[in-house]
């Protein structure tokens, strides 16, 4: 068959003009969406529908917001929380990531364990902090117990789904074109498994995030939950605004310099069906 | 009196990445009479699909007019019901529930509707599946289904947009024949889009030929061939045969190309005494 | 094959079945063993780590004093009142976004925000708002869940067939029944999977505001334990809290599953 002209293009229409352009852009599509939503804040804070001492403007919020920074407690509180955060993600996925391997690939491991992973997966890793405390007090180690385990078990149970889903035939194309156990492993096991751990890390780190924060309103002494709690004791709706957006926005940070440009570099590179964009 | 009339549909899009506008309808006019099977055949991406989706009221026309039953088409309608290629059975509802749809839609209460459900199951050769849900039952099963669904609606006229695409071959010729066989029963009117070039000769009383973008209609032939049909006595039929071949030079549209395989098809066909079983001879793109 | 007889099959299920729940059985009590071995070794003091017999007794003095029914009915009348509220609220408010191409992707990003907020990092506002008590862990529970069940439903609408929902239309289906006939069902698959992870947010919320602001539930009993180094009790309420998990797990949204999305063939996007 002959097609001619497969697409007739015509006029370049209404594309030309700079808005549609710039409603492709990735930061517009991304941020565009808060400005009108710091905007409605503003006007329900301005027009007090609800008390001051309740609810307070962006305007203010950006005031404390500086005044924090100045005084220095929030940059200190801040890495305070991000090096908790850190510490306890890498010793997580440190342990996770090969213990997930190992339960998958291990009928014997599996038996032995699945009943258990599904068990400790069940009790809600802020239900440790308590008994974490009796045995390290509050430091460094409680905290990073409590991420550690937020993160090893949804890792692990991912891995493990990770790895039944690795197409049958694919194990089988790569032994028939002469690889090993071990290259198996390694060639077709470990890379096909990859979205599961991205979906793992994901979870992981939504459970672990949000353990951190308990853990610092509970019974912390320094960081941005404690900065929170600290506010709302004092009864200044401010600092608990300041405190949510900061946690936000590292949250944004974490997502956009971490998870994302991993997901990124293997699942879509590789054209796998992305289950990571489930909400976490 | 013509039940669907087409009347020098143009449409045009904007690509949505590029922001340029394509045409995707050049200037299609044909119409389809109450009780006719006509196909729409043409080269892949020619806008065929586009033409039954602006029939079905899911796309709107930039110029021209359509018209079923001497109403202008805004929006889709039970009136115009739709067979899909990937046959969108609702998974949540049983058999029944698929066929009975339409019905409840229009209010229609379900000591009514259930009867005419069934009778329009065992049409389609469905009876004793009524409790299954979509995903049990196989691809033609499926299609079956589709067909019965929109059947059970009685509209002026179905829509079928590839329904036999994406079956297995033998099913899709069991499915042509059970086709031809419903329409034979109840004259519904149908407005069919393929790329199968038997399959439009097969099913059709007439085939609108596209030419490919931007589309005009390259010619309206008219299918010689009594019915009821079947395969087995189709493929022996030299009119059928006919029909094939100048609907496939159409589509090719070099001449040279089409008199040299016209040629060595009638050769084949004087020298051998039972035809050979062509295989789709449209092919799938 | 004939000599079989129904009655030898069905012996073979139940020995299957029995072999199962011994497999099943086997880690917890070799965890039970090493754990018993450990403390008796180590001679660790009880108020750093119970002996597995202190636990029992911790869990048969609460049991017999009514105390545990008191807390954990406390807990999941929050939990029951929370998810019914997001359920109500998130669901409804989920499809209205995905209905709309232009609608969703502009709340996308904020939901995606307020995910990662939802729960625990609310608690300091919802206690300012509504006060020490009830109202304020009820509203993080909702919370916790909302904006995972909206942006999931969202996801779920979106991802529905054009072909599915064209269908319907072409059949008469007025504007409003599309609702309950084809977005309800056809996001069906992603609200389970939104329900999973708003209920994982939702049970932690839960456990963290009634440490903060609640006197009763299981929450706040183990951290009341804490300060009296009573880690029996805490032992045996973590187990509490692991056992009241599966059961919301097994015995409500399993069954959820299996008589909608796997009995309608859809595949659920599983994490």
């Amino acid at each position: 068959m002959t097609v001619s002209g497969a697409t007739q293009r015509t006029r370049p229409a209404m594309g030309g003009f700079w808005w549609r352009r710039l409603g492709r852009s990735r930061v517009v599509r991304t941020f565009g969406p808060f400005v009108p939503v710091v905007l409605a804040w503003w006007a329900v804070a301005e027009l007090e529908f609800f008390p001051a001492a309740f609810f307070v403007g962006p305007d203010v919020v950006v005031a404390e917001f500086a005044e924090l920074i100045k005084k220095g407690i929030l940059p200190a509180y801040l890495s305070d929380s991000v090096t908790r955060l850190w510490t306890g993600v890498v010793f997580g996925l440190l342990i996770g990531i090969p213990a997930g391997f190992l339960v998958a690939m291990s009928r014997w491991a599996r038996r032995l364990t699945w009943p258990l992973l599904m068990f400790f997966q069940a009790i809600a890793d802020i239900a440790w902090l308590p008994i974490v405390i009796v045995w390290f007090g509050f430091s460094l180690t409680a905290v990073t117990f409590v991420i550690v385990y937020t993160i090893v078990f949804p890792l692990m149970i991912s891995i493990v789904a990770g790895v039944e889903q690795v197409p049958r035939d694919m194990v089988r194309a790569a032994r028939s074109l002469g690889a090993g156990r071990f290259r198996v492993f390694t060639d077709v096991i470990l890379p096909g498994a990859l979205p599961a751990v991205a979906t793992g890390i994901r979870t992981g780190l939504g459970y672990g995030w949000r353990a951190l924060i308990a853990a610092e309103i509970i019974v912390g002494t320094s960081g941005i939950g404690f900065m929170m709690f600290d506010a709302r004791r004092a009864g200044e709706v401010t600092g608990v605004f300041v405190g949510m957006i900061v946690l936000g926005i590292l949250w944004f940070a974490l997502d956009a310099l971490v998870l994302a440009p991993f997901e990124r570099s293997t699942i879509e590179r590789w054209g796998m069906i992305q289950t990571a964009e489930v909400a976490r | 009196m013509s039940t669907l009339e087409i009347k020098n549909l143009h449409k045009e899009y904007v690509d949505a990445y590029t922001g340029e506008t394509v045409t995707a309808v050049g200037d299609v006019s044909f119409s389809v009479d109450r009780g006719e099977f006509v196909s729409i055949l043409g080269p892949s991406g020619c806008g065929k699909t586009t033409v039954l989706n602006v029939v079905a009221g899911f796309d709107k026309l930039t110029s021209g007019s359509v018209e079923v039953g001497g109403k202008p088409v805004t929006a889709p309608s039970p009136e115009r019901g739709v067979v899909f290629q990937s046959f969108a059975l609702f998974p949540w509802k049983t058999v029944l529930g698929n066929v009975a749809f339409g019905l409840r839609m229009r209010g229609v209460p379900r000591r009514e509707r259930e009867p005419v459900a069934r009778q329009y199951l065992e049409l389609v050769g469905l009876e004793g599946f009524e409790r299954k849900f979509p995903h049990e039952l196989s691809g033609g099963m499926q299609q079956r289904l589709g067909v019965a669904r929109v059947l059970a609606n009685e509209p002026e006229v179905m829509l079928m947009d590839e329904p036999f695409a994406s079956v297995d071959a033998q099913t899709r010729r069991k499915l042509q024949e059970d086709l031809t066989d419903i329409f034979q029963a109840k004259r519904p009117t149908v407005f069919f889009v393929t790329h199968d070039v038997d399959e439009a000769v097969f099913l059709s009383d007439r085939v609108v030929v596209l030419s490919s973008r931007p589309s005009t209609v390259a010619e309206i032939v008219t299918v010689p061939l009594e019915r009821p049909r079947n395969w087995r006595s189709v493929l022996e039929n030299p009119d059928f045969r006919h029909t094939v071949t100048h609907l496939t030079d159409l589509l090719a549209g070099g001449r040279a190309h089409g008199e040299e395989q016209a040629e060595r098809l009638s050769g084949r066909v004087d020298s051998s005494s039972e035809p050979p079983v062509r295989a789709d001879a449209g092919g799938e793109s | 094959m004939a000599l079989t007889s129904p009655a030898g099959r069905r012996g073979g299920k139940l020995s299957r079945r029995l072999s199962a729940a011994l497999w099943f059985l086997l880690p917890f009590v070799l965890l039970a063993a090493v754990w018993v071995v450990i403390v008796e070794v180590t001679e660790v003091e009880m108020r750093i780590f119970p002996q597995i017999t202190d636990v029992a007794g911790a869990f048969g003095e609460l049991w017999s004093s009514g105390e545990l029914f008191t807390h954990v009915g406390a807990s999941l009348r929050r939990v029951v009142l929370g998810v019914i509220a997001a359920i109500l609220t998130g669901i409804p408010f989920g499809i209205l976004l995905g209905s709309s191409r232009w609608v969703a992707a502009f709340f996308a990003p904020l939901l995606r925000f307020s995910v990662a907020l939802a729960g625990i990092a609310w608690i300091p506002l919802a206690t300012l708002w509504l006060g020490y008590g009830e109202r304020a862990v009820i509203f993080i529970v909702w919370n916790a869940m909302f904006f995972a069940l909206a942006y999931n439903t969202m996801l779920g609408v979106q991802r529905i067939p054009t072909q599915l929902l064209r269908a319907a239309r072409s059949m008469g289906t007025p504007r409003a029944r599309m609702f309950t006939e084809v977005l309800l069902p056809g996001a069906l698959p992603n609200i389970v999977t939104g329900l999973r992870v708003g209920l994982g947010y939702g049970w932690r919320g839960l456990v963290a505001a009634e440490i903060i602001a609640a006197s009763a539930g299981v929450g706040y009993s183990i951290f009341l334990a804490q300060k009296f180094f009573r880690t029996d009790v805490i032992i045996a309420f973590m187990i509490v809290i692991g056992v009241l998990w599966l059961i919301t797990d097994r015995a409500v949204l399993a069954p959820l599953e299996r008589r909608t999305v796997e009995r309608w063939g859809m595949k659920a996007v599983t994490a």
